[in-house]
């Protein structure tokens, strides 16, 4: 046993003065080489998935001990949940083979991709109070001017107490008012 | 798939070699076989137990679909404990069953092992008579616990009264194992032991 790992030793040795790496201490390599290797095989993890409590494994390991324990899917390190959704695959650069590891048996899930927030808040109903105004005028005119307020959100209220929020409150009372003479003075005309 | 447990057998083989368990003797590992299917596992008994000075023995089967299922392990080396059948060496440990987990290695399986040595589970037992004798009394427990490991183990305690005793019975004719599990499970009470032999 001994003697083969010295003689793996001896080429690693050679094959990296070769290179011309000579800083790198054997030490920090072989760590480095542990850190992907896969925790089932502990072989270097191949079709690389990372799990959420970031563990990584090879693909076809991972999948192969959720198949065997179906019903207690967790982690084989921490006993985290996990699920065939909620691991990451993980694709370096520098990989000869271009095809899709997804192509084959069994199946790497896809990455999650999640879109940024583009703060569109629906029809103006999700910012607290529903919004709808209108007008009256002559037909065409009339017409573009009495819409429901779709696509733009409307602004925040501003915090309570502040000069701005009195001054709104008053400006709405105002209109009321204005709106129900309107309505009064069309119904006795 | 077979190629797979060989391999990590094999890795993990280097691991426990080169482990500093191994360099306190604490933990051993041998292979029985060339493809590594069996192996041999050895635990101290880890000290201010009664398992203290001996050295156990266990039989490592490794199954095809390692690591994904569990390796089957026996103690090959006699031993007084509740989860571990003092008939045929069986052990009752969560992580060898239902919580093995795929990360797990030859290595931490010994070490838990050993871990099991010194903390009982006398409610999820395995032995039923020990973990009843370790319930209710449990210096009687130690003391049936320390002769096993002197006379199985190579441990260092001696009991006179135990091997007078057992004397006793092989005087009637009575096989030396036997004698020793009668009195053993009746807190060495020789009359009740006999009682028990030759009823």
């Amino acid at each position: 046993m001994s003697t083969t790992s010295t003689s793996e030793e001896v080429k690693d040795n050679t094959s990296r003065e070769d290179e011309g790496d000579a800083p790198n201490t054997k030490d920090e390599d072989k760590s480095n080489e542990n850190l992907l290797e896969c925790n089932i095989c502990l072989d270097t993890a191949k079709d690389a998935v990372v799990s959420l409590c970031g563990h990584l494994f090879c693909w076809p390991c991972l999948h192969q001990w959720l198949e065997t324990r179906p019903n207690r899917p967790v982690c084989p390190v921490c006993k985290a949940a996990i699920s065939r959704e909620k691991v990451v695959p993980l694709y370096g650069r520098g990989s000869k083979k271009q095809e899709d590891p997804r192509n084959k048996v069994p199946p790497r899930p896809a990455g999650q991709r999640t879109e940024p927030d583009n703060n569109f808040s629906g029809f103006g109903f999700g910012d607290g109070g529903f919004h709808m105004s209108f007008g009256i005028g002559a037909f065409p005119f009339g017409f573009f001017t009495s819409t429901f307020n779709f696509g733009e959100p409307r602004p925040n209220m501003p915090p309570h107490g502040t000069p701005q929020n009195m001054e709104e409150q008053f400006l709405s009372k105002v209109f009321l008012w204005l709106a129900l003479i309107f309505i009064a003075w069309l119904l006795l005309a | 798939m077979a190629n797979i447990a060989a391999q990590r057998i094999k890795r993990e083989f280097k691991e426990v070699i080169k482990s500093e368990e191994v360099a306190k003797c604490a933990i051993k590992l041998e292979l029985v076989d060339d493809n590594y299917t069996e192996l041999r596992g050895e635990i101290a008994g880890p000290p201010d137990t009664a398992y203290e000075g001996g050295n156990f023995l266990l039989e490592i089967k490794v199954p095809e679909t390692y690591p994904f299922n569990p390796p089957k392990v026996r103690f090959m080396t006699r031993i007084w404990h509740p989860n571990i059948s003092s008939v045929t060496g069986a052990i009752c440990l969560d992580i060898l069953k239902d919580q093995w987990a795929a990360a797990m290695t030859l290595r931490t399986v010994l070490l838990s092992l050993q871990a099991l040595l010194s903390a009982a589970e006398p409610d999820d037992p395995q032995d039923a008579v020990v973990a009843r004798q370790y319930k209710e009394n449990l210096e009687m427990f130690k003391l049936t616990a320390r002769h096993w490991t002197n006379v199985y183990a190579g441990g260092p305690n001696v009991n006179p009264e135990c091997d007078e005793k057992i004397k006793r019975l092989i005087d009637m004719g009575i096989e030396e194992h036997q004698a020793r599990v009668a009195l053993s499970s009746y807190n060495w009470d020789l009359e009740r032991a006999t009682e028990q032999l030759f009823s």
